[in-house]
Formats: C-alpha cells, sequence, structure tokens
C-alpha cells in the first residue's frame, strides 16, 4: 500500500520525534483495518482512488499531526487584548506622530530633494514599526511563558479599579464666554498688527519690520482666529453638541499646524542654504547693531514656530483620541474598556 | 444566503462545543472494557456517536497522560494493537462525570420546562 506508507510518512514528518513510532502504529493499524473493511464489503482490493478517498477523509497530514501536539499559542487570551492595546498605542499613537511631526520634517524641510527625503523617511517609519511590533510581541511572548509564575492575573484589587465615569458633562458655560471674550480680543489684535507693528515687535518695531513671507500668512492666520471665535459662538449657542468643542478643536489644530508647516517651509526655502528671515531691520543709524538684533528676533521665531508645531501635535494626538472616544461613546455596541483602564 | 451559511456554520461550531465534553465521557465509558483504537471506533458510531481517528486518537492520548486510561501493545490477528482500558482513577473520574451529567441533564430539564 504505497499511497497508505507515502501518507504516514507525511503524517510523522510534523509529528513529535518522541512519538512518531508510536502514533503511526497506531494510525496506521486503523487505517489497515479501515482499507481490510472496506475490501471486505466491495469483495476486491480498493483502486487508488478509493485508498484516497480514505485518506482524504482523515484530514491533510499537517492537520492530523497537530491535533497530537499540544495547543499552544504565542500570547495567551488573556494577554492578547493587553497586547493589542499596546501595540496599537505603542505604533498608532506614538510612532507615526513622532515621524509625521518630528522625524519627518527633521528629514523633509532641509532636505535638497524632497521626494527623496519624503521615501527615506517612509522607508525608516516602517522600519521602526516592524522593530517595534517584534519586540513588543516578544516582550508578550516572554510574558505569555512566565504570567503563571509571577501571578499576574492573580494578584489584583478591587479598591484599585478605575472609578465609573461620571456621566457626560457640558463643558462649562463661563469657560466658554471667557474664551469667546479673549478670542475676539485675540482676532482685533491680530487685525491691528499691520497697522501697529509694535503690537507684536514692541520697542524693536522702531528698527524691525515684519518680512514680505507675512503677506501670504496673514490672511490664514486671521480666519484660523476667525474659525475659533465661530468655534466658541457655537459652542455656547449649542451647548448640547457634546461632539462639537473636540471635533472643532482637532480641525483647528490641524489647519493651525498646516499654516505653520507651510511657515517653515517657506522659511527654509531661503537662497544660499540660508532660510527665509521674519522680520528685516529698517534703515538705522547703526546697521550692524540692528542686524544683530534681527538675526536673533529671527532665530527666536524660528524656535517659537518649531515649539508651536511640536505643541500642537501632540494636542492632536490628544484631541484625536478625544473624538475617538467621543465616537466609541456614541456608538451603540462600543467595546467595554474596563480591561485596558486597568492598566 | 451569506446568512444561512454563517448560521449552519455557528450551528456546527456550537455543536462541536456541546459533544466534546460529551466525547470525553462517551471514550471512557465504552473503555470499561478494553478495546483497540478501532473497535473503540466503530463501537461509538454504532451506538451514534462517530468520531474521527484524527479525533480520537489524541484524545485517548492525552486521556492515558491524564492518567484515565492505560494502554497496552499486543498482537491480534497477525498484527499490533493498541488496547486501552479504564485505570482506576479513571473509573473514579468518570463516575464523578457521570453524577455531573446526570446533574446537568436533570437542571436542563427543569430550565426547559419551566419555558
Amino acid at each position: 500500500m504505497e499511497l497508505l506508507d507515502r501518507y504516514l510518512q507525511a503524517v510523522r514528518f510534523w509529528l513529535p520525534r518522541a512519538q512518531q513510532q508510536d502514533i503511526i502504529a497506531e494510525l496506521s493499524e486503523d487505517l489497515r483495518s479501515q482499507v481490510e473493511e472496506k475490501e471486505a464489503e466491495l469483495g476486491r482490493p480498493l483502486d487508488d482512488k478509493e485508498l484516497e478517498a480514505i485518506f482524504k477523509r482523515c484530514g491533510s497530514p499537517i492537520l492530523v499531526a497537530s491535533r497530537y501536539r499540544p495547543q499552544t499559542q504565542l500570547i495567551g487570551p488573556a494577554l492578547f487584548p493587553i497586547y493589542q492595546f499596546v501595540l496599537k498605542v505603542v505604533l498608532l499613537w506614538i510612532l507615526v506622530p513622532v515621524f509625521i511631526v518630528i522625524v519627518g520634517p527633521a528629514i523633509i524641510l532641509p532636505a535638497a530633494h524632497r521626494w527623496s527625503a519624503l521615501l527615506q523617511t517612509w522607508s525608516a517609519l516602517w522600519s521602526a514599526l516592524f522593530v517595534a511590533a517584534g519586540v513588543i510581541t516578544l516582550v508578550f511572548a516572554v510574558l505569555e511563558r512566565t504570567q503563571a509564575k509571577f501571578q499576574l492575573f492573580e494578584k489584583w484589587d478591587l479598591r484599585s479599579l478605575p472609578p465609573v465615569p461620571k456621566q457626560e458633562q457640558q463643558p462649562s458655560r463661563t469657560q466658554t464666554v471667557f474664551e469667546l471674550v479673549f478670542g475676539i480680543i485675540g482676532l482685533f489684535w491680530l487685525l491691528a498688527i499691520p497697522h501697529y507693528p509694535f503690537l507684536i515687535l514692541g520697542p524693536a518695531a522702531a528698527f524691525l519690520k515684519p518680512a514680505p513671507m507675512w503677506h501670504s500668512f496673514y490672511l490664514p492666520m486671521v480666519l484660523l482666529a476667525l474659525a475659533g471665535v465661530a468655534h466658541q459662538i457655537v459652542s455656547l449657542l449649542r451647548p448640547q453638541w457634546t461632539w462639537f468643542p473636540s471635533l472643532a478643536r482637532l480641525i483647528t489644530t490641524g489647519l493651525t499646524m498646516i499654516v505653520l508647516y507651510a511657515m517653515l517651509s517657506v522659511a527654509f526655502q531661503g537662497s544660499n542654504g540660508g532660510w527665509h528671515p521674519f522680520v528685516v531691520a529698517t534703515a538705522t543709524p547703526d546697521p550692524a547693531h540692528s542686524n544683530r538684533l534681527t538675526a536673533i528676533v529671527n532665530l527666536a521665531i524660528l524656535v517659537s514656530l518649531a515649539s508651536a508645531w511640536l505643541g500642537l501635535s501632540i494636542a492632536g494626538v490628544i484631541q484625536s483620541w478625544e473624538c475617538i472616544q467621543q465616537v466609541r461613546k456614541r456608538t451603540p455596541h462600543a467595546r467595554d474598556p474596563a480591561l485596558l483602564r486597568m492598566l | 444566503m451569506a446568512n444561512g451559511t454563517a448560521s449552519s456554520e455557528l450551528f456546527e461550531n456550537l455543536r462541536l462545543e456541546l459533544r466534546r465534553g460529551c466525547l470525553i465521557v462517551a471514550v471512557l465509558a465504552q473503555l470499561r472494557t478494553e478495546q483497540y483504537g478501532y473497535t473503540l471506533r466503530k463501537a461509538l458510531a454504532d451506538d451514534g456517536l462517530a468520531i474521527d481517528e484524527g479525533t480520537l486518537y489524541p484524545l485517548l492520548r492525552r486521556l492515558e497522560t491524564q492518567g484515565l486510561l492505560v494502554s497496552q501493545w499486543r498482537e491480534e490477528e497477525k498484527r499490533n494493537k493498541r488496547f486501552y482500558r479504564l485505570s482506576p482513577e479513571g473509573e473514579q473520574i468518570l463516575g464523578q462525570l457521570l453524577d455531573e451529567w446526570k446533574n446537568i441533564n436533570a437542571s436542563l430539564d427543569r430550565i426547559l420546562q419551566e419555558v
């Protein structure tokens, strides 16, 4: 019975070495008995097709062999939700934002070939994602094998569980009014700057003036301030729209980041490897002193804009999370995050 | 159509889950008298509990490792066969399992009568 021997040989390959002989002998006996019974029933030897039907019904060799092995899993059902959560947080909420906000701009902005720098960032991001996923999986696989020893799930205290969240509260009306008032003051301040540069440059307005690049960005900045005021007005008039503030904040943050990115890009596109200034010196009796001061102010503005970009990026990540939470609360079958909150 | 397939798949999964525990009790009960794998399979099938070889033999090995069965290779009809029978510990566990089975059955009967 060549077909039977071939089948048994294939099963043997996937069996634990120490049990191969024993299992194959028993399986072989069973299959031979089946063949003999069928032959007795038909009164003739079975042909290859009939033999094949018996072995096929028994199952593929790898499947048959797998049933003799103890069930093994890299990460078990108890640790898996935590593994999934950590993976999601590290890959999506830490690595991707870090690449978009810090690594990406740091590689792309000063690069002469933007597309090649973008590709370089993209490939670096994927490498980082794979390495992080690998390390996390490895750590959890080790935890899976040691959790019984350290009694990870046996030691817990009822009082250390997170409290039940209070019912969703509407934002305070006083806070919204204050934000609206300050938003309007900010808008007027912004509108007054072209006529009174002193409002932004202080005493330095006597020998400094905004560089031409501001002509392109002034209108978007005014529109952003206007959008902020509109957001506060809507929040005041429709306090029941509890989802609105977080969504509006996220959109405003995103738009502000786009404007800041554009400003930084323009600043870095200066000629001869230099960068476009944010302020330039007016004609003064002491040009050397004025130039020194201009350089310091330009550097301060550059650092401020880059810091603002970084701060907004972090805020953007937090606001995105808030928005997702809002959506989850409104989804009827939202998952109970109690386990995750236990972490 | 897809709904029907999903529903039959669900039924099949639940049926297998329900069967899994029952099969252990049935195998232990059959092995109160010594048998080898093939005759055991036939006996179970004749009583309406067909079980394929890929499921039975790993189960027999597991039950033997747990000390509920004992086995012995012997020659019969010019072929080596592995004979299984219930160990003393297996007999005790089988008794407990049968009591549990009766309790579950009685509970289910009561629940079904309430409905």
